[in-house]
């Protein structure tokens, strides 16, 4: 089974700092996507239970720089393989724009029997891409997959939604996009990490895709992106624990929150 | 056990330098940081030497993340309640080649690992070392998370405290009396009111450093300097006096003390708290310089004590970048040679002997000494700025002719025998 | 001239979409139109059409059945192209989240999902949502001429009904059986528990060690008449259900009192608690992010912490 995962590299969101309302995002680290993670390691186990299978880490960004981690630890993580879609004209595509490049590479590599995304991406959480991919490669999509199970000609997913568990049963190919329950994703060695960088890795531009920088265009303007007004007391309250709780119901009857 | 050509404990500026050139030269080489990336943890006051490094890696400093070329140089010594600020104001320091710079480690770690990934080398963050193998004398590799991997040669960059180098013995364990403490803030600001406040032109820098009642007369001092749009400001204090002195100072409200001077306030008003650090800086000079090559390993920055404090100036980013570029070479040349032994290592110390790093050292050799001398801090900041103090006051009583008053004050403060021992000693720094 | 259409399989929030779609489409000039699918699609369509909707299009084709992603895709595409609609507003919930892009690929639309709020801004509809897993909120205007919204549920409010009922359109669908079979649906597990209105939550996170240890939470909300909500690291475990979750991937809260006890603070869960109109927080980490947050801070254990805060509160 020849297993595709696509995987995004963002902000470390938990470096980014406020000023002044506005996103400070000036030498804030990259990170592999979490859900993204967890993609991989169902794919890894799908690999390890199916047997002669094969995972491919696909990933789409303007400058190698950007992935060159994410796909590092994904690959140390256990995947075979990676391609890399990388061209300055991605900058500033949207959703649209990255599912159409993955679909596109995806009909470059050509066999794929199932695509794994995260539901959502950890700065975006669009969950537009998975679904997207879908339709353009005109296949059948299960999202929320909190577990996945190959069978006979094609995949049983047991997937999460807002108030039940569903169990659906699909042929393949098929588009998934995983949950973060579905499990916890492993954290490679460093001699895996080591090796990583010896896995066959491609490199791919647009135009290697008979793609134009038209074609990925962003159709979403952004206005502002400014963080919501926070306007907090900061008072810790101090001393050992009885104290400490003490103040803290004090402050809530200050504050009309219990007594009343 | 699984095997590389390199291992590099610790991904700061020595462990950096040392991966570059290795996998500049091609070899295999893997950075072990526990930070979630390089620059994370790593902490500096704020002012890299560029003149003493400039020709080593030169293609890099072109393009590295400097902050500002410190153009402006000032010191203030600080009395009891009076102070005394000294400008150096120096074309030389204003006009390119500039010989220093200031920096602010997240940016400039994360840049160096990222110029050694480009040259193929591994940087691995969030991964802690656990232990340094051994058999007999000789280093075989490492343990972490769990793995034991082997390399052919160890470099150790783990920073100041040594811990797991001290662990198997390859260096002393750290006492207080060779080490001071750094507490360090950043602070933003924006560049214009940077430029307002220190007198600068675009692109210029200031470096600002305090001696006397800011470390409450012991041994040690403050630091201010200018970045693109924040400051660094800080405090060093030897661990020992820290340790020796009566009354209970909480060495970390120095700082908050230090920025509530009424001639600081205005100079740090309006900052944006972005960073805050404490740090241990090697201060034993070269006498507490551990051996620094054996069988499989080599010890480069600040984990072999190769940083130098002396007074006005802060010296390690230098000599961490130094020490890893001579230990590249000599695991390089070891390795062609096919001989890791300390033997084959050996050129390591010698090159460090025959560049600034270990010179400079060796002339620096009495500081630690004479700085151990707490009227360094207490008497000789108070002594310059007492006396222009009362040169400058006008009272309601006549005053005394000018020069009984200057005589008066070197007679006091300066013209007795233990002044006159200890400026004797100082001319050996 | 061009229509509005709303869907969701979830009555209440196509209802809340209507109310929304009508008042755009009167500023806009556009018509309304509803999509209602299955065997309750005539129920549907008197509410969606008591709501102000003109034109509802229901099928019953059985291809609906199980509301698979593709086919009811694909049933909107059609129903969008019979409505001449240009703009579609869907409810963010899982299955609406999962088929707004679809649709909007099938539609060449843009589109924007968990949409908090839409806008009307110099004759174009500008969509709010989360950016940067929390930290801000985008605007974003899209470009193409057909649009795609996912809001979240409990966005807007419900009209009250009006007599006269919209027309109900048999829609003509040409459609296939979706691709993926539903093999079996269960209920999760949990009681059911509205964020949303409560007005004190007490979230819980990792910091607790042991399921067990869940108690002190559940007494200490008990003793401020506080819901139990807790981060999604803890119902990762299965601890707590996932209806208690707060943050990106679940409630948005606005109590006026939250208690956060043994949670970082990470931005995916703080999103769901900065309307909050008084945080505390409780963390062993001085560091911890939440207490950025927060008004009143402990850096303590809460093993020590909470029964203090029980006995105190239990004393009052
Ligand atoms: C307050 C202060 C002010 C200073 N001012 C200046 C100045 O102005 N100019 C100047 O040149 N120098 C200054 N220095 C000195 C300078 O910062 C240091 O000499 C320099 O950082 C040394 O670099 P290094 O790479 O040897 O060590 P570090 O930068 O400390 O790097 C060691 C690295 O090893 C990692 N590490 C440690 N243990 C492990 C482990 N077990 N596993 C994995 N990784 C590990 C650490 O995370 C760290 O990244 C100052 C120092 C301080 C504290
Ligand atoms: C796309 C995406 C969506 C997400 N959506 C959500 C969401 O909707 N909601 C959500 O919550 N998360 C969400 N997350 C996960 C989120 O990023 C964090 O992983 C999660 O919020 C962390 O949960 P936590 O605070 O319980 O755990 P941790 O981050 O592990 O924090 C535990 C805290 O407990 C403290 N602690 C430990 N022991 C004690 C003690 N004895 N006493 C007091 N304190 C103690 C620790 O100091 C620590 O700060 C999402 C992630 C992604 C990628
Ligand atoms: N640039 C990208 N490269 C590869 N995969 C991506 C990219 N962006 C999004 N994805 C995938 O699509 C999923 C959903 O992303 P999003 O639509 O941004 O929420 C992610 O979890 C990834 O699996």
């Amino acid at each position: 089974m020849d297993i595709v995962v696509s995987v995004k590299t963002n902000l470390d969101l938990q470096m980014i700092r406020i000023k002044n309302r506005e996103p400070v995002l000036e030498a804030i680290p990259y990170k592999t996507g979490d859900l993204d993670k967890n993609a991989v390691e169902a794919a890894l186990q799908l690999r390890d239970a199916v047997g002669e299978s094969k995972v491919i880490v696909l990933t789409v960004a303007e400058s190698n720089r950007k992935v060159r981690e994410t796909i590092k630890e994904v690959l140390a993580m256990g995947a075979d393989e990676a391609v890399l879609i990388v061209d300055p004209a991605l900058e500033s595509t949207d959703q649209a724009g990255v599912a159409r490049t993955l679909a596109a590479a995806l009909q470059k590599i050509g066999s794929y029997d199932l695509v794994l995304f995260g539901e959502g991406s950890s700065d975006d959480y669009s969950g537009q891409v998975g679904p997207r991919v879908a339709e353009l490669l005109g296949v059948p999509q299960i999202g929320y997959a909190r577990q996945i199970t190959a069978g006979g000609a094609g995949v049983l997913v047991e997937r999460s939604m807002d108030e039940y568990i569903e169990t659906l049963e699909a042929p393949l190919p098929a588009v998934l996009t995983v949950v973060s329950e579905i499990n916890e994703p492993r954290i490679p060695s460093l001699m895996n990490i080591m090796k990583a960088g010896k896995k066959p890795t491609e490199e791919w531009s647009l135009a290697d895709l008979g793609l134009d920088p038209a074609a990925v265009a962003s159709s979403c303007e952004t206005l502002s992106n400014l963080a919501e007004e926070q306007d907090r007391k900061h008072i810790m309250l101090e001393g050992g624990a009885a104290e400490q709780a003490a103040g803290l119901v004090n402050a809530l009857l200050k504050e009309g929150i219990v007594g009343r | 056990m699984e095997k590389v050509d390199c291992i590099i404990v610790g991904g700061g500026l020595a462990g950096l330098s040392a991966a570059y050139g290795l996998a500049s030269e091609g070899l295999e080489v893997m950075v072990v940081e526990r930070g979630d990336y390089s620059g994370a943890k790593n902490v500096t006051g704020g002012r890299l030497y560029l003149s003493p490094i400039r020709d080593i890696y030169p293609e890099l400093w072109e393009s590295a993340p400097f902050e500002r070329p410190v153009t402006r140089e000032l010191v203030t010594l600080m009395g009891d309640g009076a102070s005394t600020t000294i400008e150096l104001a120096s074309d030389r320091f204003a006009t390119a080649p500039h010989q220093s710079y200031t920096v602010l480690r997240a940016r400039l770690d994360q840049w160096l690992a990222d110029q050694v990934m480009e040259k193929g080398g591994m940087v691995i963050t969030k991964n802690r070392v656990d232990e340094i193998l051994m058999e007999g004398d000789k280093v075989i590799g490492i343990r972490a998370g769990g793995d034991d991997i082997g390399a052919d040669v160890t470099i150790i960059a783990e920073g100041v405290l040594g811990l797991l180098s001290s662990k198997v013995g390859l260096r002393e364990q750290p006492t207080a009396r060779d080490h001071a403490l750094g507490y360090k803030e950043i602070l933003e600001l924006p560049s214009s009111v940077i430029q307002d406040r220190w007198h600068l032109n675009e692109g210029e820098g200031a470096a600002h450093l305090f001696m006397g009642e800011v470390t409450k007369g012991m041994m040690g001092g403050g630091f201010l300097y200018t970045n693109k749009d924040s400051i660094s400001l800080g405090i060093v204090v030897g661990m020992e006096a820290m340790r020796e002195r009566t009354e209970k100072v909480e060495s970390h409200t120095l700082l908050d003390a230090f920025k509530e001077l009424p001639h600081i306030r205005p100079l740090v008003e309006g900052g944006t708290l972005v960073e805050y650090s404490a740090h241990a800086i090697p201060e034993g000079g070269i006498a507490k310089v551990p051996k620094l090559f054996g069988d499989g390993y080599l010890m480069v920055g600040d984990a072999a004590g190769l940083a130098l404090n002396a007074l006005l100036t802060v010296r390690g980013m230098d000599f961490a970048i130094a020490s890893g570029f001579y230990a590249a070479r000599a695991v390089a040349d070891a390795k062609n040679r096919g001989d890791c032994s300390a033997a084959g290592l050996a050129q390591y110390e010698q090159s460090l002997r025959s560049s600034f790093v270990l010179k400079d050292l060796e002339t620096a050799k009495e500081i630690p000494h004479i700085m151990e001398n707490p009227r360094l801090f207490t008497h000789y900041p108070q002594a310059v700025s007492g006396l222009l103090e009362k040169l400058y006051t006008i009272g309601p009583h006549p005053s005394q002719k000018l020069s009984s008053t200057v005589i008066g004050g070197v007679r006091k403060d300066f013209m007795n025998a233990r002044t006159l021992k200890e400026l004797l000693a100082m001319r050996k720094i | 001239m061009a229509d509005i259409l709303v869907y969701s399989e979830k009555q209440d929030a196509a209802l809340e979409l209507a109310f929304k779609g009508k008042e755009l489409g009167a500023a806009l000039g556009m018509g309304l139109s509803a999509a209602a699918f299955g065997p309750s699609a005539a129920d549907s369509a008197g509410a969606l059409g008591a709501h102000g909707v003109d034109r509802v299009f229901v099928s019953e084709d059985p291809a609906l059945e199980g509301l698979g992603v593709d086919v009811v895709a694909e049933a909107l595409a059609q129903v969008a192209c019979e409505a001449g609609a240009t703009m579609v507003l869907i409810a963010s919930t899982r299955r609406g989240k999962e088929l707004a892009p679809r649709l909007a690929q099938k539609l060449g639309a843009g589109c924007v999902t968990d949409v908090s709020s839409l806008v009307l801004t110099d004759g174009s509809v500008v969509a709010s949502r989360y950016a940067f897993g929390g930290n801000t909120v985008a605007r974003e205007n899209l470009t193409t001429e057909s649009k795609v919204f996912a809001v979240m549920p409990k966005t807007f409010e419900i009209a009250a009904p009006v007599a006269g009922a919209g027309a109900v359109v048999q829609a003509a669908l040409s459609l296939q059986p979706s691709a993926a079979k539903v093999v079996s649906r269960r209920p999760k597990d949990g009681d059911a528990v509205n964020l949303d209105a409560a007005e004190r939550i007490v979230g819980v996170g990792r910091g607790f060690a042991k399921r067990d240890d869940l108690g002190l939470g559940e007494e200490l909300a008990a003793a401020l008449g506080a819901e139990l909500a807790c981060t999604k690291g803890l119902s990762d475990f299965g601890w707590l259900g996932e209806d208690r979750i707060v943050g990106l991937s679940g409630a948005k809260t606005k109590p006026d009192f939250y208690l956060a006890v043994g949670v970082s603070g990470q931005i995916q869960h703080t999103v769901g608690i900065s309307s909050a109109k008084l945080i505390a927080a409780i963390n062993t980490d001085k560091d911890a992010p939440i207490f950025q947050l927060a008004d009143y801070g402990i850096v303590g254990n809460l093993y020590e912490v909470l029964p203090a805060l029980v006995e105190k509160l239990k004393a009052l």
